[in-house]
């Protein structure tokens, strides 16, 4: 009776031919399995980790960025005030990013908005020059705009900001012979701690202020326009390069959390079949052997 | 020069030097401002843009003296025209900080 069971069940099974490469494939796949939980593990530690460096930086940006966004408000004061007049249409726009990676949309934001600027026919000259800083948006934009870009600017943003940078940038983009009706600064606006968007500053040189009726209203004792023209730049892209900083800090955190929580998720979910795999593993061994066991 | 309420709107550029905020009561603030630019609204509003500035007690002599020396040796000395120039300029700051205290 138990013979001719054990036969009937012998039999029934798959071939034992079949069970042997398919053990070993369970194996194989096991071992794959092992090192994709390894590599998923390590990366999970880097993402983690730079989400923390990301979020004690952004504490400090951001107490930075309130300072600088009142800086920027006070600077574009006298804008308010001289009226806007209909200027050329030959802008010059510098792009506010930086050089690292591994922040989510930061860079093509801004160039996105750089090229939805230019689309605007009747706003913007075709031969607008285009002044970079960073190179991540360098990259983005000397494919999609190749002709107008002038002048790129990296090692900028790997520290808070300050103001003999923005002076520093000022004072190459004065001294350059680049020819341009007015200034737009295209950088990301800080939001909320979540969320940014990108926004456009624009900043009148000197023959426009000189020409705006508003600005007339103003004493002088000595012909200070150009001063002031330089000094409002300078101020304008500290402002900027602030609050783009503080933007990118919180893009990366946000970036690197999401990284962890999925790297935690995949974690998971390859636990699961490691575990799986190591459990009909072991049952298909144990089946062998004991169908083997019977068989004497 | 002194800006009292509904001036005149002005654009004044800044040596560096100390600005001294009178406010209602008796009581005055002042710092020592780096330079910049100080401006009158048709608003009634005044801005003060400054690179830097700091208040009066942050500073001690002893430093300010020090580095005046350092920066007139430099100006005095043989470097290039710019190192010259930068110089004068930082020597300019320390005589006015070194004004401000002493008052």
């Amino acid at each position: 009776m138990l013979a001719r069971r054990t036969l009937g069940r012998i039999a029934s099974q798959p071939p034992a031919l079949g069970a042997a490469p398919s053990q070993a494939r369970n194996m194989a796949t096991l071992r794959e399995i092992e090192l994709r939980l390894k590599s998923v593990r390590n990366i999970e530690k880097i993402t983690k980790s730079m989400k923390m460096i990301a979020s004690t930086k952004l504490a400090k940006a951001q107490r930075a960025m309130q300072a600088g966004k009142q800086y920027g408000i006070a600077n574009t004061e006298i804008f308010a005030h001289t009226g806007a007049e209909e200027a050329g249409k030959r802008k010059l726009f510098i792009v506010i990013s930086s050089d690292k990676g591994l922040c989510g949309g930061i860079h093509s934001s801004v160039s996105k908005a750089t090229r939805r600027a230019f689309a605007e026919k009747d706003k913007v000259d075709e031969d607008s020059p285009i002044m970079v800083i960073g190179d991540k948006s360098k990259a983005q934009l000397s494919r999609a705009l190749p002709k107008n870009l002038v002048l790129t600017f990296n090692q900028i943003g790997r520290d808070i900001p300050t103001f003999a940078d923005a002076a520093g940038v000022a004072d190459l983009i004065l001294t350059s012979d680049v020819k341009y009706d007015k200034i737009a600064i295209v950088y990301n606006k800080f939001v909320s701690a979540i969320s940014y968007e990108s926004a456009v500053v624009e900043i009148d040189p000197e023959n426009l202020l000189k020409e705006s009726p508003g600005f007339k209203a103003y004493e002088m004792e000595d012909d200070v326009t150009k001063d002031l023209a330089e000094f409002t730049l300078a101020n304008a892209i500290y402002a900027t390069l602030v609050e783009a900083h503080a933007c990118e800090q919180s893009a990366r955190r946000n970036a690197m959390d999401n990284a962890s929580k999925n790297a935690s998720d995949m974690i998971n979910r390859l636990t699961m079949q490691y575990n799986r795999g190591r459990q009909a593993a072991i049952t298909n061994e144990l089946v062998d052997i004991i169908t083997g066991a019977s068989a004497l | 020069m002194g800006i009292l309420a509904n001036h005149a709107p002005t654009i004044e550029p800044l040596r560096p030097g100390v600005v001294e905020v009178i406010e209602g009561g008796n009581t005055s603030k002042k710092w020592f401002v780096s330079g910049g630019f100080a401006t009158v609204h048709p608003n009634n509003k005044l801005t003060i843009n400054a690179v830097e500035a700091a208040p009066l007690d942050a500073f001690s002599p002893e430093a300010v003296r020090a580095n005046l020396q350092e920066a007139l040796k430099v100006a005095a000395g043989n470097g290039s025209e710019e190192d010259k120039v930068e110089a004068r300029i930082e020597a300019d700051v320390y005589e006015a900080l070194q004004h401000a205290l002493s008052k």
